[in-house]
């Protein structure tokens, strides 16, 4: 049967109430630097008020983020040993979102006339395919070598982690600037967001991917931060780690899909 | 328990820090509850805005007003379609959405399991202020000019070429999509490992399984939702043609993206709260539930697997091959099933219970026969052939409101007046809950079989005017006589509410004589940490063991 706990002395229970300003730091940070400035600047072309909503917004996701991770490391939670599969639920979901914008993409490839021989529609300039190649090999490098580095730490190697933390970050930022150059390449050819069906998809999908792969190095910065200061949280880097995985594996298909079919 | 010690408890001070920085879960259902009924409030002021216009054929310039435009600036229709904007996505996303799974979740899942808190508690706490962030989005509605004026479902290609702020409605929905998708992952991890010692599945509350199966739906299909709106918004801003039929996109295809969330979206909202009435239900019958694996592997775990393959119902008279439509008439009918086993095992919990009436009672029990009269509504609906006669009129609109307006929306009431001793100490069960009751239910049948009535006469709906329908003129004004008496009912019920958590009768700990475990063992508020020392449970112990 129950045991009843009811009116015993509140003396051996812990504590006070939890609080922490982070949480709403980022969520309204979020607020002003995506919705607000997105629609100050695209929707009612106010420049300036687009500046000052990314000005408020941007202290405040970096205040709140600093916050958190400060937190994270010094405090301890009894279940946090889960975070990785917290993470794993959460990487469920972006493959849905991922799903939904190759679901577009699809549609729009088997809508384009028999056998895609529309496709790529008129306005499209000659892509360039190896340089893809050379970008996949980059993010394939940075998993693996992340995956050593992991291992160091478990170790207890900090000194190894850190090279090949930094190794991942070269690696990562890299890829993103070749994302950069390819983009610059082709906007200077014309072939922008709006030019035709292909470069809807191409954008969407490879600029959503390349969000991903900012995500994932901001993520090793913190590490990397907190590393400087003298504290990993190895739950974290674990976290991190299986995220920029998935950030990796998403891109095969990314890749094949865009470039190579 | 993380800092448990031996000594003297630090004191529990509690001022506003407590609470707005709060990573409680707890305060944060208890500021999700406060969050989602200002939301319900304005959103039902823009119901009540229709009904008025409606109320006779053609125009009455009155809608204006609820949207915020006074100097009468928008035409009727401009207006019209900026409250059914609002009154939709804000009913759905800021009010029901957030009142099941970010209220209920929050307050009752940690304490039914017997946790001291959720998995993640400052990622919880991440999900309530961006859901704060998206209610402010939405009513930057009634201060811009360009309001939003397409639907609570932003079909293209009206919402890529209307002049109306398209991006607020998108922003809304990644915000409170983001807000659900880390709430999925925290309930989920919460519901899977923090359960006390000895709870296996088979004797979590109904709502604990409710809950679990709403987020797994919404992992899924939320994510979905996300990708359309973004290509929406792409293809409004930035000259993208996902959706624009003349550049080669497709405006079926978002439909088929939007409502393969949104139908799925519609049990996120019906199981919550149908876990709500087996819990109020089990403890007011003092009863257990009746067949409860039949209910949770059929019933709950069936629906979210059946869930996934339904939504081409609502795109039948769009044009589609007969394999496709017929098939999924066949999965749509399909959900009936597990349906039913939900709906007999709640009859069947009241069978030879000890029943106990208050209001939180009533309202549970009212809600059993709007599932039985939303849900038989809904048949004729799925059906390829009938519902050629019946969509896009105000069936459709009577139908949907049964079960998400009313069924759902007094689930939610049900439950704050049957945990309100538990958050507050107090009953909120005093006479101006029993007047609001009357009238808000009573009003509520008075508002909607009129629409159905109508509905299948040929009353579109959507409309504003109906002046080519004079003979429809009574149905809606007794409609709209019965939405102010709704209006009443809720007025007084949160009066009642507000009144009640300050100055209510103070009832003992557990006054319904519950054996679930927040009545059980922790006293009424719950303290931080909800339990005085970590919860185990015994071989026979079991959320419903009156017997």
């Amino acid at each position: 049967m129950q045991q009843v706990v009811q009116g015993e002395a509140r003396a051996t229970h812990e504590h006070h109430w939890e609080v922490s300003w982070a949480p709403m730091a980022v969520a309204f940070g979020v607020m002003f630097l995506i919705p607000l400035a997105f629609s100050a600047y695209f929707v009612y072309q106010r420049p300036l008020l687009a500046i000052i909503c990314a000005g408020i917004g941007t202290p405040l996701v970096l205040a709140g983020v600093a916050k958190w991770i400060h937190e994270g490391a010094t405090q301890h939670s009894a279940i946090s040993n889960v975070s990785p599969v917290g993470i794993g639920v959460f990487i469920i979901g972006e493959i849905l979102i991922f799903l939904g914008l190759f679901a577009s993409y699809w549609t729009m490839r088997i809508s384009s006339g028999a056998a895609g021989e529309l496709w790529p529609p008129a306005g499209t300039p000659h892509i360039n395919l190896v340089l893809p190649l050379f970008m996949t090999g980059l993010l394939v490098a940075s998993s693996f070598t992340y995956h050593y580095g992991e291992h160091k730490l478990n170790d207890g190697r900090k000194g190894w982690f850190l090279v090949w933390l930094l190794v991942s970050i070269i690696l990562g930022a890299g890829f993103l600037a070749c994302t950069a150059y390819e983009y610059v390449h082709l906007f200077a050819e014309g072939f922008v967001p709006g030019t035709n069906q292909y470069s809807a998809a191409f954008y969407s999908l490879t600029g959503f991917h390349g969000a991903h792969v900012l995500v994932g190095l901001l993520a090793f910065a913190a590490i990397l931060f907190g590393m400087i200061v003298g504290n990993v949280n190895k739950m974290f880097v674990k976290v991190a780690g299986i995220y920029w995985h998935f950030v990796d594996v998403i891109w095969l298909f990314v890749a094949s899909q865009v470039y190579y079919w | 328990m993380t800092t448990a010690t031996e000594f003297a408890p630090a004191p529990r001070r509690s001022g506003i820090k407590e609470w707005i920085f709060t990573t409680d879960h707890k305060r944060i259902g208890i500021l999700y509850l406060v969050g989602a009924m200002a939301a319900f409030v304005v959103a039902g002021i823009m119901g009540l805005g229709i009904r008025i216009e409606q109320m006779s054929p053609g125009e009455s310039g009155l809608i204006n007003y609820f949207v915020g435009d006074f100097a009468q600036t928008m035409t009727t229709g401009a207006a019209y379609n900026a409250a059914l904007y609002f009154h939709g996505a804000a009913m759905i996303l800021a009010f029901l959405i957030p009142a099941l799974t970010g209220f209920a979740a929050n307050y009752l899942v940690p304490l039914m399991i017997g946790a001291p808190d959720v998995a993640f508690p400052r990622i919880n706490a991440l999900s309530l202020w961006l859901f704060y962030a998206a209610i402010l989005v939405a009513l930057l509605t009634f201060v811009i000019p360009d309001k939003p004026d397409i639907m609570w479902t932003g079909y293209p290609p009206y919402s890529i070429t209307t002049s109306a702020n398209t991006a607020f409605y998108v922003f809304t929905v990644h915000l409170i999509g983001f807000a659900s998708i880390l709430g999925a992952v925290n309930f989920l991890i919460t519901i899977i490992y923090m359960r006390a010692p000895g709870m296996g599945w088979n004797k979590m509350n109904m709502f604990v399984w409710t809950t679990f199966g709403a987020f797994v739906i919404q992992i899924v299909f939320v994510p979905v939702l996300a990708a359309a709106v973004t290509l929406l918004l792409l293809d409004k801003y930035v000259g993208t043609g996902f959706f624009d039929p003349t550049r080669g996109g497709d405006v079926l295809l978002y439909q088929n993206l939007f409502w393969f969330y949104s139908h799925p979206a519609v049990y996120v909202i019906f199981l919550p709260a149908i876990g709500l009435l087996f819990d109020i239900i089990a403890t007011q019958a003092k009863n257990y539930i009746f067949n409860y694996k039949a209910a949770v592997y059929g019933g709950i775990l069936g629906i979210v697997v059946i869930t996934g393959e339904v939504w081409v119902h609502h795109l039948y008279i769009a044009g589609m091959p007969n394999w496709i439509s017929i098939g999924m008439m066949v999965t749509t009918l399909l959900i009936s099933v597990p349906v039913g086993l939900i709906l007999i095992s709640l009859w069947g919990t009241l069978y030879k219970g000890a029943i106990t009436y208050n209001v939180s009672m009533w309202y549970a029990v009212v809600c059993l026969f709007l599932i039985l009269a939303g849900g038989l509504t809904g048949i004729p609906l799925a059906i390829t052939s009938l519902t050629v006669h019946l969509s896009e009129t105000s069936f459709v609109h009577a139908h949907f409101h049964f079960i998400m307006g009313l069924m759902a929306t007094f689930a939610v009431f049900a439950a704050v007046y049957h945990w309100f001793p538990k958050m507050t100490g107090r009953s909120a069960d005093i006479p101006i809950a029993k007047i609001a009751f009357w009238f808000t239910v009573i009003g509520s049948q008075v508002t909607f079989l009129p629409l159905f009535l109508i509905g299948i006469k040929g009353m579109p709906r959507r409309y504003w005017d109906y002046a080519m329908f004079p003979e429809f003129e009574p149905y809606h004004l007794i409609a709209t006589f019965g939405s102010a008496l709704v209006a009443v009912g809720v007025t007084l019920m949160i009066v009642g509410w507000i009144y009640a958590a300050f100055r209510g009768p103070k009832v003992s700990t557990n006054p319904w004589n519950s054996k679930s475990l927040e009545w059980t063992h922790t006293e009424s508020p719950p303290g931080p940490g909800n339990f005085q020392r970590p919860v185990r449970v015994d071989e026979s112990w079991t959320p419903y063991n009156y017997n």
